[in-house]
């Protein structure tokens, strides 16, 4: 006899058919049976996932970090308005970044103290296929010689450290979980035991964060032959992919790398001088990676500005104005930066068009409005 | 007694065809096998490369660096002293150098290869035309190196990058890529007609080696990177700094691309 009936519903997008999974949870809440969670995605995306070996996507893991990641209680903070969780700043129709249509209308966020971060939000998406370090530096790497720079774990870490983020500690955090007597099934199912660590709620965190995917995209339908681009559309995929054009695609990736970036880390010719301390150049030292940021995906741009590391531009307009014509030379510019020395593209007002209109088709509403990357049903 | 004779003839040759006939037991000589590794590495004017630093000064006289260097190298093919050919299975037949991922320099292929004396070695510089499809290589650093669809697809046979002083004296960058090529309409703009394979076979001079029994052969290819720049075409960044949609371009890099490699030492 079943002892109880827990169903938990996960409307997974599955995007090479474009039809819904329903992933139901049976079983009794008080036992340990791991059920593995399985990321869809269209064929021409990467096989191998960042995914450690110690902390697995099941489906309760991946629920008890979902249910984290939208608790605001997850702050530690009793007062409610001192509470704070990922969502604060990760907001899903934003494509889980802040924004600039939310709470902080400059996109721009700023943490429970109202100290502002050192640069502006890099989007919680895709990052299982994101392996050469995280952050704008890439300073959370399994190379960092401090044990707890090394993961997306230790970023969930950070961020509650952090004193422009949650500027609070793990252990409250855990005593302001571990408190609320809902959660012990949760954390049963997902890690078999209802003993509350931070430990175990950065896991599940983790895993909630690895499973977000930007995978449907007009672009990626494109991709799976299933739609046509406009004129325009196609006109501005053929500058996106051609040297003799814009040029984006050996950083930005296109049909043969739909993650849209390389997730490499590169000076793209925006200033001359550099004294920024949280540049690539302050984790590795090496003088090339003065003034070099993680190359950002361009999947949902549409709905993540400001752009730039430091969010000098608030509109796609202005950023192909800049790779147009803005170009600003340095010793440290990435040498895929070749039309350094014209100062960019130089793109007609036609061809800048097309090319923000290719960059449309990289939105993805189901990212938007999947209800398994939402909040759950209710708290514990 | 003339019958006899003939019987008696007869006899003895069927007695000694018989006995020549006999067959000896067939003994296997069991086939021995030893392993063969690549070193591969980078030099310019004889010295190992130096990134980053603008110390090099080409043919044309362009002072430049190089910045990084990434490329496939595939179907090698080993040729025996007995004229035979030994080709790497499925899984060892393309391998890629990254200038910025140590671990690329080192291949250490899995194939049992017969031992023995080899006369040369010899490889496709990037990929052909059966090997170059689109989202053959899914995950980075290999999908980083895709040649975009419009242009012919697969992949970057090399990504030199680096930058001069041009005219102006300033810092310029060059983007020296090869892979498939396009011919274009003379009269419609941009108008692709065609593409062009421009993978090409290197037939390393000086790479006799012997393959010993269960020991390790290793090779070190060199990429003389300089010879892009010289041999036998003498190229000036300031005339073509970047190669991509200009066959005529990656026509020229190719010719130079025949000199570019030697074997160092073999151990």
């Amino acid at each position: 006899m079943v002892a109880g009936v827990a169903a938990v519903f996960f409307l997974l997008t599955a995007c090479t058919k474009e039809v819904p999974v329903t992933v139901v949870y049976i079983g009794d809440s008080t036992q340990f049976n791991p059920k593995p969670y399985t990321i869809v995605s269209p064929w021409f995306f990467p096989t191998q996932m960042n995914i450690p070996a110690d902390n697995p996507l099941t489906v309760d893991g991946v629920f008890l970090g979902r249910t984290l990641f939208y608790d605001l209680r997850f702050s530690g903070y009793q007062s409610a308005d001192s509470q704070m969780c990922c969502a604060t700043c990760h907001v899903q129709e934003n494509a889980f970044e802040c924004g600039m249509n939310g709470a902080f209308p400059n996109g721009h966020p700023v943490g429970i103290t109202g100290i502002a971060t050192p640069n502006v939000m890099l989007p919680v998406v895709n990052l299982v296929w994101q392996n050469d370090g995280y952050l704008w530096n890439g300073l959370i790497h399994p190379d960092n010689p401090q044990a707890n720079r090394r993961s997306l774990e230790d970023v969930v870490s950070m961020a509650v450290y952090a004193h422009h983020e949650m500027q609070s500690d793990t252990n409250k955090a855990r005593n302001a979980i571990a408190v609320i007597s809902g959660y012990k099934p949760l954390f049963k199912r997902a890690f078999n035991t209802e003993t509350i660590t931070f430990h175990l709620m950065a896991k599940a965190v983790s895993q909630f964060i690895r499973s977000i995917v930007s995978v449907n995209s007009k672009f990626d339908q494109y991709l799976l032959h299933q739609i046509s681009l406009t004129t325009s559309e196609g006109n501005g995929f053929v500058l996106f992919v051609t040297e003799q054009g814009a040029d984006c695609f050996h950083c930005h990736g296109g049909d043969g790398n739909p993650l849209l970036t390389t997730y490499q880390f590169y000076n793209n010719a925006k200033d001359s001088v550099f004294n920024d301390s949280n540049d690539r150049y302050g984790v590795t030292g090496d003088p090339m990676d003065h003034g070099a940021y993680l190359v950002p995906s361009l999947r949902n741009c549409e709905l993540t500005p400001p752009y730039m590391h430091d969010g000098r531009y608030t509109t796609l307009d202005e950023v192909i104005n800049f790779y147009s014509e803005g170009l600003v030379n340095s010793p440290y510019v990435s040498p895929l930066m070749h039309k350094i020395a014209n100062g960019g593209a130089h793109l007609t007002p036609q061809q800048k068009a097309d090319l923000k209109a290719f960059l449309l088709t990289l939105t993805d509403y189901d990212l938007t409005s999947n209800p398994a990357y939402g909040p759950p049903p209710s708290f514990p | 007694m003339k019958n006899f004779r003939f019987l008696l003839i007869a006899f003895l040759l069927l007695v000694f065809f018989f006995s020549c006939k006999r067959e000896d037991p067939i003994v296997d000589i069991p086939i021995k096998y030893g392993n063969i590794g690549f070193q591969f590495t980078h030099n310019v004017d004889g010295q190992a490369l130096v990134v980053d630093t603008l110390i090099y000064t080409n043919a044309a006289g362009n002072n430049y660096m190089v910045n990084e260097v990434q490329y496939f190298v595939s179907d090698i093919v080993l040729q025996n002293s007995n004229g035979t050919f030994f080709s790497f299975g499925t899984g060892s037949d393309v391998h890629y150098v990254d200038s910025d991922l140590p671990s690329t320099s080192t291949w250490s292929v899995p194939d049992n290869i017969p031992v023995g004396s080899y006369t040369s070695i010899a490889f496709t510089f990037g990929l052909n035309e059966v090997r170059n499809l689109s989202n053959v290589f899914l995950n980075p650093p290999e999908s980083n190196m895709f040649w975009p669809e419009f242009l012919g697809g697969g992949y970057h046979y090399m990504k030199l990058n680096g930058k001069w002083v041009d005219t102006a004296s300033n810092l310029s960058a060059f983007n020296f890529h090869l892979g498939i090529g396009q011919t274009y309409d003379a009269v419609v703009v941009d108008s692709i007609t065609g593409f062009v394979q421009n993978y090409f076979t290197v037939t390393l001079p000086n790479s006799a080696f012997t393959v010993r029994e269960d020991k390790t052969t290793t090779v070190e290819i060199i990429m003389n990177m300089e010879k892009w720049f010289n041999t036998p075409n003498v190229w000036d960044f300031n005339e073509c700094s970047a190669t991509m949609q200009n066959q005529t371009a990656m026509q020229r890099a190719i010719e130079n691309g025949g000199t570019v490699f030697s074997v160092g030492p073999i151990q």
